[in-house]
């Protein structure tokens, strides 16, 4: 069988792999999600897939990293750890692998060292195969992760980011190769990143034996996007080099500019006589029968702009860029200059900054820059701050050589090689007082978070929260599936919503009238478990309108009593004003009567001074927070 | 015949006389004030008079509810319990009018109303009295004459208002500095709220019991109790949950106590429902408080522990009928509990919850369950009137399965909308002493922990929430 499981040593994994007669498959339902659903598909659904994906027998499952964990919080409000947990409780077997991007983790910009390994320490707790890479292929970037997560016994996989031009040669990638390998050792697997899905099959063979000619011992992870529909050629060149695992897809959900199918890529090789390891097929294809109902759901999240696109070799953006850059488009209205985008601008700000791999955050900066370009029609002229600190090698060093001056005069002016001189190389970034992080955290929630909080609000702290606060106000929503969570133009009335719950308690919801009141205030009516609810929203805040006064709570008023300012603690009217402006008065002395429920409670100075402000009068109705006596405390 | 009877209440005690009077097969007619037309006592009773728009002073009217009475050709009134329950101005009212006041006669509720006028006939008759003052003369006067009582006896002292009861116009009072301050207050307290600024003094018995009986008389002077309850779980002297029988190990010191009752009722020359409050203290002395001259909030558990119904017994007695039963024929049989389920926030100091809309209502039901409420879903609680939402009364053969079925109940209730005092009794009857029965009026007090809960909403209703505004919003903002 020679099937590898989660639980197993990196020397094991490592072992399996060079005995193996063949090759083996990661499922990259992850890459495939954020290539052609924006990152959408929801734990729901990986859920519904886990029995057969389990059955399957893959190297792994690529189902965390890269820009899923800050869209699991942000767009699926799914906890990234608590979706781990459940995927684990259904697939025990089965090695679940991530894609971080080193210095940037799962990020957009480079975290402190000690936030780093904190992190690393605990998603290691889930993740058995660690792909590690770095936009600039630069080394040391990862180096803290690659420690981390060896030392936390998991499979280590860093990556070589691929890319295609005159300076992307064997002998650099060979050389990179033992870059890493020096900080490694040769007990890890080696991915080579094709996010872009760059290069001919031939180039992809050629590479994988010239790293293999020099480290014929080493486990090569080939990793490829079938934007230009040619990746499964690529694939199979891989292999056939002498590559061990590589990268495909549930056809059910493939796409365009994701991985290609892992059947296609599995019927192909056999045909070479190249076995897939441990792959079970009837399972694969009972996994997209499973899923192909659910990708109506997912519709809205698919590219507006259908087919293959060859022209990939030329604009080079990976695999979920390419998708989005369309969108973008459509959303700023430039969509008729993507041709000149695409096919003129990117390529040649691609050589003018260097020739480095086009993925993040490195595609961000190169896309932006390049609409920017043709947009503002000012080259250079309007730059953005990551394009800044690319320029200053706040990121790392250019691979290649440095873009040319004109461009640095361009964007820093006149000045500009004293700016490089002085600004330039990368910071150093200070640890961070975690302690300290934790507190702010529990201040925010009102409660003391976990660990797995704390690691999820340190890479993006007010998303975190927010996530957090939306889990306190609307449970765990990762139950309901995407026909519920993605429905788009309301539910229909008396539609019937059933589902179960985190605790597994089966709930029943059906859809009754919505009412709009004469105050513009909107009541949704639901059968919630056999029961009538009433949910209110209030409409839209009208833009310039007045703000509603804030509410006083209960420490704030407390807190101004403290300082003679004393207001209603609750709905009350008042019975009596005790005393006069002007009047002295002292701590416990009786400044008004309020009367609520038929009680009577005197309302008593907290300080010694002097009356400056009656507020209220006799009989008045007052709220929480409303003004009854000021006293200005004496010195 | 048929009998027209008016019931000069609201909430849930007007829907349980109104139940009785239906039952006897009488004419039950409601009074309301504006902010209650739409409450169920008005849409349950047969006939309806509008008082005006109050609120709390047109139930407090009494040439309004004679008013009324009359034009609907009311035979007899019900009082229920607060409002005009004990103002004998009221029952002087109804019997000068030739109406029957369900309920002692008017000179009665006099005597036993003004609470020194009752102690005195109560140390005669030889009832244990706990030391106390008379009425206070007004001014300066009453304050030296407060402050010498308390130099004799020492503090805490209780000021009370002669004319307060159920729980009302009581304060406790620590020292000298708080008696001088709190006797104003009091008075004018007592002022607005029963219209007689009249106070006294009363020794507090630390830590007792609260245990009071029920007591029935016909106007034959037939006079027999219907057992004991414990009202000792108190807040600010608000009863909160109410037992029958009290749950002391001492039969015969209970019995003792019943037997007093009886005797202190014939002493007031007593006639129709009555209940007789005691303190009793670790020592086992138990003391007379005050005779309550209406049906309770808690008379509930005792219906449910002897069977008999009270305020039916109250109408047929006031409608001229013997007792039907001796007190041979009371038999106490099993526990049961009342809970007030009040819409307040027992974490923000029991703050009422009033203007709040309840949304969801789900009451629980089975064998030996009772409930007591007026609210349905859609309901809004006025704020003008008290917090009281619905009484859970839960009968059981023995104590241990009494609070069984007490903490199944509040689990299976669901009230959205206001916060209410359910959660807080959940943790009351999971405490160790109330399990054990060990409880006395500063339970509260020494069991603040209780309070600290946290609020659970169901994961049911959060999601449902988030369905509502993808419903609303025609997408799921948090999701594009």
């Amino acid at each position: 069988m020679g099937r590898i499981v989660h639980g197993m040593s990196p020397a094991e994994v490592v072992r399996t792999l060079r005995q193996a007669d063949g090759y083996y498959v990661t499922n990259t339902a992850r890459d495939l999600s954020q290539s052609d659903y924006k990152n959408r598909i929801l734990l729901h659904t990986d859920l519904l897939a886990a029995k057969p994906r389990e059955q399957a027998g893959f190297f792994s499952l690529e189902i965390t990293g890269g820009a899923s964990i800050h869209v699991d919080i942000l767009r699926k409000q799914v906890d990234p750890f608590l979706k781990l947990e459940l995927l684990r409780e259904r697939m025990p077997k089965t090695m679940f692998q991530t894609l971080c991007r080193g210095i940037n983790l799962f990020g957009y910009r480079p975290y402190p060292q000690n936030v780093i390994r904190l992190v690393v320490r605990e998603y290691a707790k889930y993740v058995d195969v660690w792909r590690v890479f770095d936009f600039l292929n630069h080394v040391p970037n990862m180096v803290a992760v690659f420690e981390e997560v060896q030392k936390a016994g998991m499979v280590l996989e860093p990556a070589v980011c691929f890319s295609t031009g005159p300076e992307h040669t064997d002998d650099y990638y060979v050389r990179k190769v033992g870059e890493i390998l020096k900080v490694t050792g040769q007990e890890i697997t080696l991915c080579i990143k094709n996010h872009g899905g760059l290069g001919t099959p031939k180039r992809i063979g050629d590479l994988v034996d010239a790293i293999l000619q020099k480290y014929p011992d080493l486990i090569i992870h080939y990793h490829g996007h079938n934007t230009d529909g040619n990746d499964v050629a690529r694939t199979t060149a891989a292999v056939l080099a002498g590559a061990k695992i590589v990268d495909a897809s549930d056809h059910a959900f493939s796409g365009y500019y994701g991985p290609p199918s892992i059947l296609t890529v599995v019927q192909t090789l056999a045909e070479y006589g190249r076995k897939a390891v441990g792959l079970d097929e009837k399972a694969v294809v009972e996994t997209s029968d499973v899923l192909r109902s659910e990708r109506k759901y997912y519709e809205y999240f698919e590219s507006q702009f259908k087919g293959f696109d060859p022209t990939v070799q030329l604009h080079k953006l990976p695999g979920g860029a390419a998708g989005s850059s369309f969108e973008q488009a459509v959303k700023g209205k430039f969509l008729e200059k993507m041709p000149t985008i695409l096919h003129e601008e990117l390529p040649k700000v691609q050589k003018e900054l260097g020739n480095f791999w086009s993925v993040t955050p490195g595609s961000q900066i190169l896309w932006t820059t390049a609409v920017s370009n043709v947009q503002g029609g000012d080259r250079y002229g309007n730059p953005s701050g990551d394009l800044k600190n690319l320029l200053l090698g706040k990121y790392g060093p250019f691979p290649f050589y440095q873009p040319a001056d004109w461009i640095y005069e361009k964007v820093f002016g006149a000045s500009w090689k004293e700016v490089l001189k002085k600004e330039g190389g990368m910071d150093k970034i200070e640890d961070m007082d975690i302690a300290k992080e934790r507190q702010e955290l529990a201040s925010k929630l009102g409660y003391e978070p976990t660990d797995q909080q704390l690691v999820t609000y340190l890479q993006h702290p007010n998303d975190a929260v927010a996530f957090f606060k939306f889990e306190e106000k609307f449970g765990r929503a990762h139950v309901l599936p995407p026909s519920i969570l993605f429905r788009r133009g309301g539910f229909k009335l008396g539609e019937t919503i059933k589902f179960c719950d985190h605790s597994g308690k089966e709930h029943v919801i059906e859809i009754g009238p919505m009412q709009t009141d004469e105050d513009g205030k909107t009541h949704v009516y639901l059968n919630v478990d056999h029961h009538q609810r009433v949910f209110e929203f209030e409409p839209e805040a009208v833009k310039g309108g007045e703000a509603k006064a804030a509410k006083l709570s209960k420490q704030e008023i407390e807190d101004l009593a403290k300082a003679g300012d004393m207001r209603a603690p609750f709905n009350a009217n008042v019975c009596e004003v005790s005393v006069a402006v002007g009047q002295e008065v002292k701590v416990g002395d009786r400044l008004a009567i309020l009367e609520a429920m038929k009680m009577q409670t005197p309302i008593n100075s907290l300080v010694n001074g002097k009356v400056e402000k009656i507020a209220t009068k006799v009989g008045a109705a007052v709220q929480p927070g409303d003004e009854l006596v000021k006293v200005t405390p004496a010195e | 015949m048929k009998k027209k009877i008016l019931v000069a209440n609201r909430g849930e005690i007007a829907l349980r006389v109104i139940r009785a009077i239906q039952e006897l097969d009488h004419v039950a007619i409601g009074v309301y004030e504006t902010p209650d037309n739409d409450a169920l006592h008005i849409r349950t009773a047969d006939e309806a008079v509008w008082l005006g728009d109050g609120p709390r002073c047109d139930y407090l009217n009494i040439d309004k509810v004679i008013a009324a009475a009359k034009k609907a050709g009311a035979d007899a009134i019900h009082p229920g319990y607060g409002f005009l329950a004990e103002n004998p101005a009221f029952a002087k009212a109804c019997e000068d009018a030739g109406i029957i006041f369900i309920g002692p006669p008017s000179d009665v509720v006099q005597s036993l109303g003004d609470k020194v006028t009752a102690r005195r006939i109560m140390k005669e008759a030889g009832i244990p009295m706990v030391p106390g003052t008379d009425n206070l003369p007004a001014g300066d006067d009453g304050v030296q004459m407060a402050v010498e009582f308390c130099r004799k006896y020492g503090y805490p002292v209780m000021l009370k208002a002669t004319a307060g009861g159920g729980g009302r116009g009581i304060r406790r009072v620590d020292n000298e500095k708080q008696l001088r301050a709190e006797i104003p207050v009091a008075r004018a307290e007592a002022k607005a709220a029963f219209n007689n600024d009249s106070v006294y003094l009363e020794k507090v018995v630390l830590t007792p019991k609260h245990i009071e009986v029920q007591i029935i008389a016909d106007k034959a002077g037939t006079t027999v109790h219907l057992g004991s309850r414990d009202c000792s779980i108190q807040r600010r002297n608000q009863k909160l949950v109410e037992i029958a029988p009290s749950l002391i190990e001492d039969k015969a010191l209970v019995d003792k106590i019943c037997e007093t009752a009886v005797k202190a009722a014939k002493a007031a020359k007593y006639f129709n429902a009555g209940t007789v409050e005691f303190l009793v203290d670790k020592d086992r002395n138990f003391y007379f408080m005050e005779i309550n001259t209406r049906i309770q909030v808690e008379h509930t558990v005792t219906e449910m522990v002897t069977g008999i119904d009270i305020v039916r017994t109250q109408i047929k007695l006031a409608l001229g009928k013997k007792l039907s039963f001796s007190q041979e024929d009371v038999q106490i049989r099993g526990y049961a509990i009342e809970v007030r389920i009040n819409a307040e926030d027992p974490q923000n100091n029991f703050m009422p919850e009033g203007g709040k809309t309840v949304s969801v209502y789900r009451s629980p039901g089975g064998y030996g369950v009772r409930l007591d409420g007026f609210v349905y879903q859609g309901y809004t609680i006025p704020e003008v009137y008290d917090s009281l939402l619905v009484k859970l009364t839960v009968h059981g053969f023995s104590w241990n399965e009494t609070v069984d079925r007490l903490r199944r109940c509040l689990n299976n209730f669901v009230i959205i909308g206001p916060k209410t005092t359910i959660p807080f009794y959940l943790r009351v009857i999971d405490d160790r002493d109330f399990k054990k029965g060990e409880f006395d009026t500063s339970f509260l007090d020494t069991h603040t922990h209780l309070l600290e809960y946290e609020d659970v909403e169901s994961e049911g209703s959060k999601l449902a929430r988030l369905i509502a505004e993808i419903h609303y919003r025609k997408e799921n903002p948090y999701a594009v």
